[in-house]
């Protein structure tokens, strides 16, 4: 164990005193709601993402929805989408789902890789710590979201879209988190307690997992927490680009991709699906923030002195 | 025979929509008086997506009518009508004195040119030019044309082209320096509109450079290239071998024209509605108004007198193996037709502006011989009530799974909009819809092949000529089921009855009575439920400020480069 390692109950004490941080856990927690509880809300509002309703849309007029701010009513929360008048809070609620799905399993993915490959460098001979960080180097400096445009266009239709859309944001977005399990690796394996594990006759794996991981806790859920909305962004963009998720499917990106032609006579529908990559991304970061605050002392006391 | 669909984005490109009869026929909207005898001067501006085509060498050119831009610099031997509506869609003469004189059974066509015509180095124009041109249309080389001269005219089938066969084709003759004489191997009263195409453009051998004349095609029309860069941008000045004494057809008002390629399409939308500088005599041929921006005109006359509102024909329908399960039950295929929801269909592609609900496959348009039915009276919202009893008639009382193909964006209009409004109507009666989307590059091909055809796919379909033949044809014709490939008869239908009226329709040479016949055998066809017709488009179009004499045809749909003017 790093004598370093505040418990968990000075860390939530730390992270409390950061009202930003509080802020941001408390939008991403009804965020979470939001898409946990998509269908029950849903049909709380009485509607489904799926059905058209021809009455509430202008054909004439190229489909804009009938009535103020894109069609909001006690029926339609969000108001409906343009032409096909789906309900927008339904789709919204879905896009919170695949959004955040898809953000958190790449992160798992992310954090998985980039643990597992730090280790191995960190603790292994030098020709595999020269070839893992040279690969991981490669990694951070790949155009993830032109990569992952060629990719997801080969890729056949049957694979289900948001898993492998995290696989592929996960698969190209480990190298940041290989760079700092191993630093931290490095450093600790020389520290005492190492050493006595070792000479105790603890093999390479039960060093790795008993006495390196848990200090590489901290710093690699720090990173995490930012990395996440950094995976929500790359979502948004990927179905922004029409490789994400497909019809009828919505996500946020797709969203703001069918709707950048109505900004003009359509606002609403632009502004709701962004406002929330917004409030996803800033949220999370809000409190990515304050977990990174909270877990180091340093940062803290020069918070504080500068606050 | 291998027919081709000129894609929607061909037709787009070359063309340009139209004014369906159901529209009320073109509409002129020149703000003042036009005098075509005091119309010259200026410079035409052209704000389009792509090049007028990705080859502009007239044996290349999969054009209707000749094109629109190509048709400034090619003359061929009968042309569209240049007049708005129904007038716009019949056939003129335009090298040639008349349409074409055919022989008793519509099997020999022959054509005589007028005089003084001359190229735009000033050598005369003779038949053996004339003749030249098509058959570069043959050389492997010089790929991309429409097929039929293949298939019409006597043993051609196999010919190589200019290059490797210079001695030509045997079925097109030249008695003299005006005359040319076309033999048929079967009556085709459509002739004259084949003639409208660019492979009846003269050449003249000795400028002919093979795959490079498309650098400096030589022209026959009242404009010459003085600039070109492919897919960026084209100059065109007044061509000074030409004039309306030899053409009576093109008008050609402006000195010069400038067309800007590579735009994209809210841009163009956007600098036409706004009309800042030259942009004030702008017009494009290949770019619509999007749904998302007809809400602008109510909030704009002004920009509304600037609409011309009108649509390459179209039919958008949703197709399926008739000789498969369970298609091959008409009961399903009728359960189908009452099950579909035509207004979320036209609404998901644009609504009732660019858009219209079909009941029949030939599209409202008078001259393609449309006749009104409606077999399977859906409504507007579909009869999921009728579709349920049919299904459960047809031993599917639990409703059934299909797979829906649909292209994987939505430019064409057979996108996964259209697609989740047919899953959506589809619930209703008890069918379950899974989508299967199929990228834009591969989609024609994956669909006109029956090894890959999907179960069910959203398919469109366009003429090459104002005709209900073209039409008809290629989608119906039982002897048009091509196994290997390029197959457009999807629903793989095969009625000896049709098959031997289409070939009584070939003969007729008088095209009102071919309307009428065409019209007729579209009913007929379709009481068997063979497709699923969803909507026809329109399409409407800006153009700039000082642009007038901006009217319509039934043929391309879009205003006239050639008799608008900017003065």
């Amino acid at each position: 164990m790093t004598e370093a390692r505040p418990g968990f109950r000075v860390f939530l004490g730390r992270f409390r005193t950061d009202r930003a941080a509080v802020f941001g856990a408390v939008v991403a927690g009804l965020l979470v709601l939001l898409a946990l509880l998509a269908p029950v809300l849903t049909a709380l509002e009485g509607q489904d993402i799926s059905s058209f309703h021809n009455d509430l849309v202008d054909s004439a007029r190229g489909g804009v929805p009938i009535g103020p701010l894109g069609g909001m009513s006690g029926q339609h929360w969000l108001g409906v989408e343009p032409q096909t008048g789906r309900d927008l809070f339904a789709r919204v609620a879905q896009g919170a789902q695949i959004s955040l799905l898809v953000a958190v399993s790449a992160t798992v993915v992310q954090v998985f890789l980039g643990v597992v490959v730090g280790l191995a460098a960190g603790l292994g001979s030098k020709l595999l710590d020269t070839v893992l960080t040279r690969l991981a180097d490669i990694a951070i400096a790949f155009p993830v979201i032109i990569f992952s445009l060629a990719l997801l266009t080969i890729v056949p239709d049957s694979v289900p879209r948001p898993l492998l859309l995290a696989v592929v944001i996960g698969v190209l977005g480990w190298g940041g988190t290989a760079r700092i399990a191993r630093g931290q690796t490095l450093s600790l394996r020389t520290r005492d307690f190492v050493a006595a594990a070792r000479l105790s006759g603890a093999g390479g794996f039960r060093v790795a997992r008993r006495e390196i991981l848990p200090g590489l806790a901290a710093p690699v859920i720090t990173y995490a927490a930012l990395l996440l909305p950094t995976n929500v962004i790359t979502e948004a963009a990927l179905s922004f680009l029409g490789v994400g998720v497909r019809p009828p499917t919505s996500s946020w990106g797709q969203m703001l991709s069918t709707a950048t032609t109505w900004f003009r006579s359509d606002v609403m529908y632009v502004l709701i699906p962004a406002f929330m990559v917004f409030l996803t991304v800033l949220s999370f970061t809000l409190m990515g923030e304050g977990v990174r605050v909270a877990l180091d002392p340093r940062t803290t006391r020069l918070t504080r002195k500068a606050g | 025979m291998t027919w081709r669909r000129p894609s929607l984005l061909v037709a787009g490109l070359l063309l340009a929509g139209t004014v369906t009869a159901c529209g009320g026929g073109g509409q002129s909207a020149s703000t003042a008086a036009f005098d075509p005898n005091n119309c010259q001067g200026g410079t035409l501006e052209i704000l389009n997506q792509d090049d007028a085509g990705s080859h502009l060498d007239p044996a290349r050119l999969y054009t209707s009518g000749g094109g629109n831009i190509p048709s400034l610099l090619f003359r061929t031997l009968t042309t569209r009508t240049r007049k708005a509506g129904a007038d716009g869609a019949k056939v003129a003469p335009d090298l040639a004195t008349d349409t074409g004189e055919p022989n008793a059974d519509a099997t020999v066509w022959t054509y005589h040119l007028r005089d003084g015509l001359k190229f735009e180095d000033g050598t005369p124009i003779t038949s053996a030019d004339v003749k030249y041109g098509i058959e570069r249309g043959f050389a492997a080389e010089l790929p991309g044309g429409a097929p039929y001269l293949h298939d019409w005219l006597v043993d051609a089938q196999n010919y190589p082209g200019p290059y490797k066969d210079p001695n030509g084709i045997a079925a097109i003759e030249t008695p003299d320096a005006k005359t040319i004489v076309f033999h048929l191997n079967s009556p085709h009263g459509d002739f004259p509109y084949l003639a409208t195409a660019t492979q009846f453009a003269p050449v003249p051998k000795a400028k002919d450079t093979g795959a490079d004349y498309e650098k400096h095609p030589i022209s026959s029309g009242p404009y010459k290239i003085e600039t070109y860069d492919k897919g960026k941008s084209m100059t065109l000045v007044r061509n000074t071998d030409w004039s309306r004494a030899v053409d009576p057809n093109r008008l050609a008002c402006p000195d010069r024209i400038e067309a800007t390629y590579g735009l994209d399409s809210a841009v163009i939308n956007q600098r036409l509605s706004t009309g800042t500088g030259n942009d004030a005599n702008a017009v494009t041929t290949d770019t619509s108004l999007g749904p998302s921006e007809l809400a602008q005109l109510d909030n704009n006359p002004d920009l509304a007198k600037r609409v011309a509102k009108g649509g390459f024909p179209y039919t958008y329908y949703l197709a399926f193996d008739n000789t498969k399960a369970p298609f091959n039950d008409i009961k399903v295929r009728e359960a189908f037709s009452y099950a579909v929801d035509r207004t979320s269909a036209v609404n998901a592609v644009g609504g009732s502006s660019l858009a219209y609900p079909a009941t029949t496959f030939l599209p409202n348009n008078k001259t393609m011989g449309y006749q009104a039915f409606d077999y399977f009276p859906a409504g507007a919202n579909g009869d999921p009530a009728k579709a349920k009893q049919l299904l459960a008639e047809a031993g599917f009382p639990n409703g059934l799974t299909i797979t829906l193909a649909h292209r994987s964006d939505d430019s064409n209009q057979d996108g996964p909009a259209v697609a989740t409004a047919v899953q959506d109507a589809f619930k209703k009666a008890g069918i379950t819809v899974k989508l299967q989307s199929i990228d834009s590059d591969s989609y024609g091909t994956t669909v006109n092949n029956p090894a890959t055809q999907p179960q069910v796919a959203v398919e469109g379909w366009g003429a090459d000529w104002p005709s209900g033949g073209p039409f008809i044809i290629p989608i119906f014709d039982g002897r048009q089921y091509l196994a290997g490939g390029g197959n457009f008869n999807t629903a793989h239908f095969d009625d000896k009855a049709v098959n031997a009226k289409i070939d009584e329709i070939n003969k007729i040479t008088d095209p009102d009575q071919a309307a009428q016949q065409w019209g007729q055998l579209d009913s007929e066809i379709m009481k068997q439920a063979p497709v699923v017709p969803l909507y026809h488009t329109t399409q409407l179009r800006l153009y700039g400020k000082n642009v007038k004499n901006a009217f319509v045809s039934d043929w391309t749909g879009v205003y006239d480069l050639s008799q608008v003017s900017v003065k």
